[in-house]
């Protein structure tokens, strides 16, 4: 169990938040001109690195909006948190 | 308010702790972005939607609770009548805001339980259920929050004086009392 700082609500437990996969995974253009390799990459594919990795969680027991995180998977340590549509810090 | 099944039966008064059911009351959402929809709200309910998280604004005759960024509801202070289910301030919210596209107006009446809980042991309730911090909540009158109590999502509200008003949905709200029920029995 570790707490979260929203960044519309402020610190809160775990317990109210869900995680979401991956951020800044961007959805192809003309998804017609991929072939089902590259379709399949952009639909399945993550990267589940051991480190920090970059998730989009939803605080949905409470304000219910999404935001982006900077996690260390090895250690649960959050590293940063910003809204979406920001970019992310730099490593 | 429609005839409905209550939720709730009676009151719940055990250890100091007394619970009961705040109804008929008006309960709205509101949704929106743009100033023109603050403006246009703020005017219309002579009331200023709270901008700060975790906090509420209160009138002679609403309230009004932040939920979100973008979300607020409003709640009426003193009980409406009981037979009709068609507010004035539903309908010209509905013209001024929805019509004009600048944000959305819920009638969220049926959808919540407004329960009333009292008394100076009620933290430890909350505290044996919820995940939520209320070391500043219990102090600020006005405070409000949206959490999890016994895993059923909550809305609370500091009324101040050792009292708490709890949003709980219709469907959950049954489960909630008895739990607050058997909780206040074993304190």
């Amino acid at each position: 169990m570790f707490l979260i700082n929203c960044p519309y609500c402020g610190e809160r437990d775990q317990q109210e938040f869900k995680a979401g996969g991956e951020a800044h995974i961007e959805r192809p253009k003309q998804p017609t001109e991929l072939s089902d390799d590259q379709w399949a990459e952009y639909l399945f594919m993550r990267k589940n690195i051991k480190g920090v990795q970059f998730e989009r969680w939803n605080h949905a027991h409470g304000c219910r909006k999404w935001f982006n995180m900077a996690r260390d998977t090895s250690n649960d340590e959050i590293k940063a948190i910003y809204k979406m549509g920001e970019k992310p810090p730099p490593q | 308010m429609l005839n409905y099944k209550t939720a709730t039966n009676g009151e719940i008064n055990y250890n100091g702790v007394v619970v009961k059911e705040i109804s008929p009351t008006m309960k709205l959402n509101l949704r929106g972005k743009k100033r023109e929809f603050l403006t246009n709200i703020g005017k219309n309910l002579n009331l200023l939607l709270p901008t700060e998280a975790n906090t509420s604004t209160i009138s002679d005759k609403l309230t009004a609770i932040w939920l979100g960024p973008d979300e607020w509801m409003i709640i009426t202070n003193d009980l409406v009548k009981k037979d009709t289910n068609e507010y004035q301030l539903n309908d010209l919210l509905f013209n001024d805001i929805s019509k004009k596209n600048l944000g959305a107006v819920i009638d969220v009446t049926d959808q919540f339980v407004q329960l009333e809980i009292k008394g100076k042991n009620i933290y430890e309730i909350f505290s044996a259920g919820s995940p939520f911090n209320f070391n500043e909540f219990k102090d600020k009158k006005g405070s409000s929050g949206q959490t999890i109590l016994n895993h059923i999502d909550v809305i609370v509200l500091n009324k101040g004086d050792e009292i708490v008003n709890l949003f709980v949905r219709r469907s959950f709200a049954k489960h909630l009392w008895s739990w607050i029920k058997d909780c206040a029995l074993r304190l």
